[in-house]
């Protein structure tokens, strides 16, 4: 009871009016400053002047605007737009599937491929690439989201009797991350084909060239839902910071939130891979930085979590399509160029380093 | 054997007016031309005169129709273009060293998308053939990645400039580059050459050499000119293999493929060749030993206007080793 008590009061402290005001404000700039980069950002690559922009949204709307050519209004309205919604929906996602698991597993360290979903992924994609589906509609996207979840089932299979520890829950996630890794890479040698080989090594690595309306619209419901459930979950991701043991004390069904959220994290960090591929350090890092801002109570730490990650991974993407232009850089490398400088700054502001 | 490309031709046609088209919704002129491309009907109502090629190959393909004029871009152009057509060349626009994605493609606002290959058509990539076609721009891709089964892989390569031949009104060049690739062929065949084995070593990745298998061009160069691939049971286009395999099937003549214009390390023909003398079981070989040994372009070995120049110079080699004993 006395480590409730010490609980209660560490939980109680931040929540002062001051602190409230603060995070309030946070969120307000940074929704602010999602919107604007938003904006900005669809103006930024090949072609399309901001003019031409209004003319391909103004059509839309039904608005009297002279026409585009179809080519451009279709480079526009079919690429660019959802292009840069589908960063912002995947940063989003994984941002806050890292928030959560680094609660889960007690770890610094997870991120939302911890769980060996990514893996799974990936083993999904090279099938499809190797059989020779990839020109599909449904394609690399599709196998990639099959393989996710096959791995994500087996992970389950595997938990299902235990007691669901954080430690337990890495470790089998790693196991099954592994197994999926070797198939990938007997698959690829098997084929012996230099050119899928390519293929997937740079899908592997990210992008968001493949972005099209309906990834979006897959991605925002499935993101509108998973946030939600993370989010309901915030107190007991406060508790299992301290251990399953006073979590449970203080009233919190560990298993079957544990579940919950491992369910959740895991759909939506499968839906983003399949979408774009696995993007790293966004999950793993924005945590961190947004823990540093705002405290780690999980009611403030997910939403904003969420802004910063879609704020990120904008700008990294926006910046993929210029500094190399007419070459795309898998958005993967950027993030992890641009966020190491960041997380450093975060941590100088911070007086730990 | 009679001209097997005529007879195998994909369906081509120049419809008349009284002819309804499938849709119904655009009905052709007379003018219009109807090509089938890899699993496509492609409709051309007029020349197209903004076409972008996404390879090298398919680049080479049109620079030799005499096209050029008609080219809004071109991407992924891995080595040298032949020198024959630099010039030509040098006035279309990159729009980008690597593999072309779809947002350059469609600023560029082609008319027509040519492609030596299918996997170029992806979402990640110039986007797919289905959303280009939406936006009315037909995509041709190359009958050599898209085999049949029977058609050889040199005739597929024919049917390829006939079918650009008609689509860019280029027919006259494309029968001619047609008929002066037979000649070359039938000249090589006309010789009786010593049945010989041969290998073909494409690039050495890591160590591990890349060799022709039964799909690629190698292999029937290689029955052209009466010589047999070593590989020929392997139903790939560059499988890789062993450099023991390599020395268990014995072959009597090693070709090399010269990649020096790529430029990454190991890619020099000398390069590979220095490899395989240092290996203490292909060193060993007959065929290395006696110096049976016929260096090409790397680039010419795969499916394009310039794989003729590989078999010419691949005869030329057996000619030479055979005259030398």
């Amino acid at each position: 009871m006395a480590e409730a008590a010490v609980l209660d009061e560490a939980v109680e402290v931040p929540v002062t009016p001051v602190r409230r005001d603060k995070s309030v404000l946070l969120t307000v700039v940074s929704l602010a400053v999602l919107i604007v980069s938003l904006v900005l950002a669809v103006g930024i690559g090949v072609a399309a002047s901001w003019p031409e922009i209004g003319r391909s949204v103004g059509m839309r709307l039904g608005l009297p605007v002279v026409p585009l050519p179809r080519l451009l209004d279709s480079l526009i309205w079919d690429l660019r737009l959802p292009r840069v919604l589908l960063a912002a929906l995947v940063g989003a996602a994984l941002a806050v599937c890292g928030a959560a698991l680094q609660s889960v597993t007690r770890n610094s360290l997870a991120d939302p491929y911890l769980l060996g979903v990514s893996s799974g992924a990936s083993t999904g994609a090279v099938v499809v690439v190797v059989l020779g589906f990839a020109g599909s509609q449904l394609g690399v996207t599709g196998g990639a989201l099959v393989g996710a979840l096959v791995a994500f089932g087996l992970l389950m299979l595997l938990l299902k009797r235990t007691g669901l520890d954080s430690s337990r829950i890495v470790l089998t996630g790693v196991v099954v991350g592994q197994l999926f890794a070797a198939l990938t890479s007997l698959i690829l040698l098997s084929s012996g084909d230099a050119d899928s080989i390519r293929a997937v090594t740079s899908w592997l690595l990210g992008s968001l060239a493949s972005a099209r309306w309906t990834s979006v619209a897959v991605c925002a419901v499935v993101l509108a839902v998973g946030l939600l459930v993370v989010w309901l979950c915030s107190s007991a991701l406060d508790g299992f910071a301290f251990g399953a043991d006073t979590a449970s004390s203080l009233g919190i069904d560990v298993r079957t939130t544990r579940i919950l959220l491992l369910v959740a994290t895991s759909v939506l960090t499968a839906v983003a891979v399949a979408a774009v591929g696995a993007v790293g350090f966004v999950g793993l890092i924005v945590p961190h930085g947004v823990r540093f801002l705002v405290g780690p109570l999980h009611r403030r730490l997910l939403p904003l979590s969420a802004v910063v990650g879609a704020v990120f991974l904008v700008w990294t993407d926006a910046l993929t399509r210029v500094l190399f232009a007419p070459l795309e850089v898998p958005v993967g490398v950027f993030t992890a160029l641009l966020g190491v400088p960041l997380f450093l700054l975060v941590l100088r502001r911070r007086g730990e380093l | 054997m009679s001209h097997p490309a005529r007879l195998g031709l994909a369906l081509v046609a120049v419809l008349t007016a009284s002819c309804t088209a499938p849709g119904g919704a655009q009905a052709p002129t007379a003018q219009s031309v109807v090509v089938d491309s890899c699993g496509k009907r492609l409709t051309f109502t007029g020349t197209p005169q903004r076409a972008v090629a996404l390879d090298q190959s398919s680049t080479e393909t049109l620079l030799a129709l005499g096209v050029q004029d008609r080219m809004a871009g071109t991407a992924n152009i891995k080595t040298k273009v032949a020198p024959k057509y630099a010039d030509a060349y040098a006035k279309i626009p990159v729009l980008s060293p690597k593999i072309l994605t779809a947002e350059p493609l469609r600023a560029a606002n082609p008319d027509v998308v040519v492609s030596g290959f299918r996997e170029l058509f992806t979402a990640d990539r110039a986007g797919t053939r289905d959303e280009l076609e939406a936006l009315g721009v037909p995509t041709f891709v190359s009958a050599v990645n898209c085999p049949d089964g029977t058609t050889p892989a040199f005739e597929r390569l024919f049917r390829d400039y006939e079918n650009l031949g008609m689509i860019f009104g280029a027919t006259e060049r494309a029968n001619q580059l047609a008929a002066e690739q037979r000649a070359i062929m039938a000249e090589v065949q006309a010789v009786k050459r010593e049945p010989v084995k041969v290998v073909w070593v494409y690039s050495v990745f890591k160590g591990v050499p890349y060799v022709a298998g039964r799909d690629g061009m190698p292999s029937q160069i290689s029955r052209i000119a009466g010589a047999a691939n070593v590989f020929d049971d392997l139903p790939q286009e560059w499988p890789e293999a062993s450099w023991e395999e390599i020395a268990r099937r014995d072959p009597d003549v090693i070709v090399i493929g010269d990649l020096s214009e790529r430029g990454n390390p190991g890619d020099k023909a000398s390069e590979k060749l220095a490899m395989m003398r240092e290996h203490p079981v292909v060193s060993q070989l007959k065929a290395l030993k006696d110096n049976k040994v016929i260096e090409l372009n790397g680039i010419e070995m795969d499916p394009s206007v310039r794989t003729v120049d590989a078999l010419r110079a691949f005869a030329a080699g057996l000619d030479r080793i055979a005259g030398r004993g």
